[in-house]
């Protein structure tokens, strides 16, 4: 009888050791990662005539034997515009691996055909394949936007250095970002660094997102003739609640962001040729004047009033001769589309 | 013989220390300790043609004097401080002098039943719960590289393979008349890592571990014990908002019997773990819920014949771990080839200043690569050293037999042993297939002195530990990893206590293996393959000079290196020169 216990207890332990793990094998299948690459399924598209302006998506599917790095490369043949998707995977999923249309950077897509091409690291092969854009996608979703479409608005205050030269602070119409009309800022001022500003009132009172999840997008132009090294913009967003945006008639400025207020900035260098558009979570500003004990920094959207575009640059003149390889140079920072967008910058949208 | 004993005595006064510190016994206050002096030179060997770039050779040394003071204010307290002073050569006037509290400690008796300890404490469960591993490849090690060892053993805190906590601990027994005999307990709570800045605003969680045992004397011939151990983080202690939490459970049936010649032990021990990560207090009132969770079991059932008079021992067992069983106690390593340390002898070699691969010498002589820290993770190992059972007996994913034996001569002429296991994979790993593991450890030891009745000691010895790894399958996923250490020594006593050692120490690994990679929460996301064809060498010729137990004078020159054959690195050879002065007050 004993022995017969014995016996059971030994069955029911070895047959308890054998349940208790149910998996194969652990981790990836080393077949997968180090086995020769195979396409199982080829390059599908689930949309290859989309109609961006209704929001409608381009999703992309591919089956291989083993996890890669695969790379998505679709190119605009009339504007040249592009956009990469990325990732690592054993399978391209259309439900999540999709384009909206956007590119990568400016220029933007048009109406146009593009190629699109999937390859991948290491392997020689590349799936190809083509879109026919029915209808661009539009960039005019945001939280607040200003496209200068209609002119300067009408509450916004243009200030520059009226002593300076080639002073260009004015609504253009020659080769905007998107639409006809930009504004233009730059000129010179040898003898310091202010050139001039743009300031535009907000109200946002309705926002919901928190600082890291409300972007800042603005579309930049400079050109790489006789470029001005030292150029940058400087944007400044006032969380001030309790002053008029233009308190003072006289200055040419909004009375939003003095010294004493709850103001952020990002500084943004200017050195490409073109069109770019840049995008900042607003939580990556930072406060203007830190050390100012009265001044609570608490950041919330809520708050946001005004909007300063300031143009700057490193000075350069005989008695102020700082950066003296632009002495004589013009300063070019001409701005277009300024829109805030929620959850994700403007051209991941 | 002389002229060696003049030389010992030159270099004592050469680093001049005095060593006039004795064991103070008081009634109230009373003082040990240990001293050391220590010098190392190092040198590119002159074959290295290869690095021109780094310091031909490099010295360095310090003094040091650990002094621990015991304070006893009652009779049933004791308050123990450790005091460390250490004096870097060529440092002056305290520029270089460290003074530090090493150990704190404060324990006692609650009416002669209870005893408690605070501070810094040592734990031990069982090898499954809580067990500090010995680091590889120094199990059969002769006495020669004894002053490294006591060294990176001493400074790393490493002591019966107990694991340093600082915490608060509790035990307690009872003896009974009727039913069971006694009945013992121990409790513990220890904060192994306290909350620390990771970024600007956001911070760790304190990590906890907390135990406790429960011993019972059945009868004569059956001893019952339970271990529990927990280690766990206090969310609310950080900004994060997600935990480990890391319970095992461990149960043991010890069964002994015998007679006046033979004693017979046999021992039941199993358990299981319990490993997952909480999330809590998350945002707009989401619930508590946890993530990666696993649970493994053990078994291990081992059968212990041993003679009476200590000159033979024969244990054989079987050992199954579950591949998902998670014991930080007992699965964190003492070295931790993925902490990012370096080595501190030449850390950079060749032209190209590449970070130079540890050899066997980097594990027996620099303490710094050590780890003193729980990991709630699987470790990073090297399997070339250690592939068969890389974190101890509480290896997961291994199931097998293992034998250990001991043969002593009556006289102690002659010392051997053999430790010998199988294991295999209980799943596969990357593949269906399973790995099989072979391990077969032997050393001999000879003493000569005691075979003719010599006064003065001779002894030899040699040593053998082989590894091997095989997994089957087709070519991409197949497994065969050899390696071998040689242990080979000689010690002849000169003069009384005055001894001349050798010792040479050789390691071969060959074959291909698949080192893995684990995320944050120890899942497996790649195999990278490796190709190993290495030999690393250790030649060491010194003199001891033992003026009592734990206390001795050692110099030695040791040449040491790697080659490679077909592998992305250079070889490389360096020699050291080190005398190591260790007073146990």
């Amino acid at each position: 009888m004993k022995r017969k216990t014995k016996l059971i207890l030994l069955v029911g332990l070895v047959g308890f050791f054998y349940t208790c793990t149910k998996e194969d094998f652990e981790g990836p299948s080393i077949n997968n990662l180090y086995g020769n690459f195979e396409i199982i399924e080829p390059l599908t598209l689930t949309n290859d005539n989309p109609n961006f302006e209704s929001n409608e998506q381009v999703g992309f599917h591919c089956k291989l034997n083993k996890p890669v790095e695969w790379k998505i490369t679709i190119h605009g043949l009339t504007t040249s515009a592009s956009r990469e998707i990325t990732g690592f995977s054993s399978q391209i999923d259309s439900n999540t691996v999709v384009w909206n249309g956007g590119p990568a950077q400016v220029p933007f897509f048009s109406e146009e055909f593009c190629s699109v091409e999937l390859s991948f690291e290491n392997e020689i092969d590349t799936l190809r394949d083509t879109i026919n854009i029915a209808s661009a996608k539009t960039y005019e979703d945001g939280i607040w936007f200003e496209d200068f479409e209609d002119g300067l608005p009408t509450e916004g205050l243009v200030y520059y250095n009226t002593d300076g030269g080639g002073m260009t602070f004015s609504v253009a119409n020659d080769g905007a970002l998107l639409g006809n009309s930009y504004f233009k800022m730059g000129g010179r001022v040898n003898w310091d660094w202010v050139l001039g500003s743009l300031d535009l009132p907000l109200n946002i009172t309705n926002v919901s997102q928190a600082p890291d999840d409300l972007f800042i997008n603005i579309g930049l132009l400079s050109d790489l003739d006789d470029l001005h090294t030292g150029q940058f913009i400087n944007i400044l967003i006032s969380e001030e609640t309790n002053t008029p945006f233009n308190d003072n008639l006289d200055n040419n400025a909004s009375d939003l962001f003095e010294s004493t207020m709850e103001v952020y900035k990002m500084k943004i260098p200017v050195d490409w040729n073109g069109w770019q558009l840049k995008s900042f979570r607003y939580s990556d500003f930072e406060p203007r004047d830190p050390n100012n004990p009265d001044i609570v920094f608490d950041m919330n959207p809520n708050n946001i009033r005004a909007i300063r575009i300031a143009c700057q640059a490193c000075p350069s003149s005989s008695g102020n001769p700082v950066c003296p390889e632009n002495f004589g140079k013009d300063v070019r920072t001409d701005i277009d589309h300024i829109i805030f967008t929620a959850n994700a910058a403007l051209l991941d949208q | 013989m002389k002229r060696c004993l003049t030389l010992i005595l030159a270099t004592f006064i050469v680093f001049g220390t005095s060593y006039e510190l004795t064991a103070q016994i008081k009634e109230k206050v009373w003082f040990d300790g240990l001293a050391r002096s220590y010098f190392a030179r190092d040198a590119i060997d002159q074959t290295n043609t290869e690095d021109t770039v780094s310091a031909k050779n490099a010295s360095n040394g310090y003094n040091l004097l650990d002094l621990n003071t015991h304070v006893n204010p009652i009779k049933d307290i004791e308050i123990f401080a450790q005091l460390r002073i250490r004096n870097s050569f060529g440092s002056f006037f305290g520029s270089g002098t460290e003074i530090n509290v090493r150990q704190l400690r404060a324990k006692g008796t609650i009416n002669d039943k209870v005893r408690f300890s605070i501070g810094d404490l040592f734990l031990k469960q069982s090898r499954f719960t809580l067990y500090n591993y010995d680091e590889e490849l120094s199990a059969y090690e002769h006495d020669m590289l004894k002053p490294y060892r006591d060294i990176l053993h001493y400074e790393n805190f490493y002591t019966e393979n107990r694991w340093r906590l600082q915490g608060i601990q509790t035990d307690f027994s009872f003896k009974f008349d009727r039913f069971i005999r006694t009945l013992a307990f121990d409790f513990f709570v220890t904060r192994p890592r306290g909350s620390s800045a990771i970024s600007g605003n956001t911070y760790s969680s304190d990590l906890l571990l907390s135990g406790g045992t429960m011993v019972s004397e059945i009868n004569k011939r059956l001893t019952l014990s339970a271990n529990y151990v927990n280690l766990f983080e206090v969310a609310s202690s950080g900004t994060e908002n997600i935990s480990v939490r890391n319970p095992v459970y461990d149960l043991a049936l010890l069964h002994h019997f015998g007679n006046d010649k033979h004693h017979f032990t046999q021992k039941l021990e199993t358990g299981f773990s319990q490993r997952y990560w909480q999330h809590s207090e998350l945002a707009n009132e989401i619930p508590d819920s946890i993530s990666n969770q696993n649970e493994g079991m053990f078994f291990e059932l081992e059968n212990k014949y041993s003679k009476n008079d200590s000159t033979l021992s024969v244990s054989i067992g079987y050992r199954y771990v579950d591949p998902n069983f998670r014991s930080a106690g007992a699965q964190t390593r003492r070295l931790d080839y993925a902490a990012g340390k370096s080595n501190t002898i030449y850390p950079l070699y060749t032209n190209m200043s590449i970070q130079r691969p540890r050899s066997v010498f980097d594990l027996v002589a620099d303490d710094k690569i050590y780890n003193q820290d729980l990991s709630s993770n699987l470790m990073v190992f090297n399997p070339i050293y250690s592939n068969v059972l890389p974190y101890g007996d509480a290896s997961p994913n291994r199931a097998g037999v293992y034998l250990k034996a001991r043969v002593n001569q009556k006289s102690k002429a002659l010392l051997g042993k053999i430790d010998a296991g199988f294991f295999k994979e209980v799943i596969g790993q990357g593949t269906e297939e399973k790995r099989s593991f072979g391990l077969v450890k032997a050393a001999v030891k000879l003493n000569m002195h005691r075979w003719f009745n010599w006064s003065k000691e001779l002894s030899v010895s040699a040593s053998s530990e082989s590894e091997i790894t095989n997994r089957g399958g087709d070519a991409i996923s197949s497994v065969n990893l050899f390696s071998h250490q040689l242990n080979a020594a000689l010690s002849a006593e000169l003069a009384k206590r005055f001894f001349i050692q050798a010792s040479f120490k050789q390691f071969h690994a060959n074959g291909n293996e698949f080192l893995t990679e684990r995320d944050n929460y120890g899942d497996i996301t790649y195999f990278a393959s490796t190709q190993v064809n290495q030999k690393d060498h250790m030649l060491s010729v010194g003199m001891l000079y033992k003026l009592r137990e734990n206390v001795y004078a050692n110099l030695q020159y040791n040449w040491w290196g790697m080659t490679f054959t077909d592998q992305a690195y250079s070889d490389y050879k360096y020699n050291r020169l080190l005398f190591i002065l260790s007073v146990e007050l």
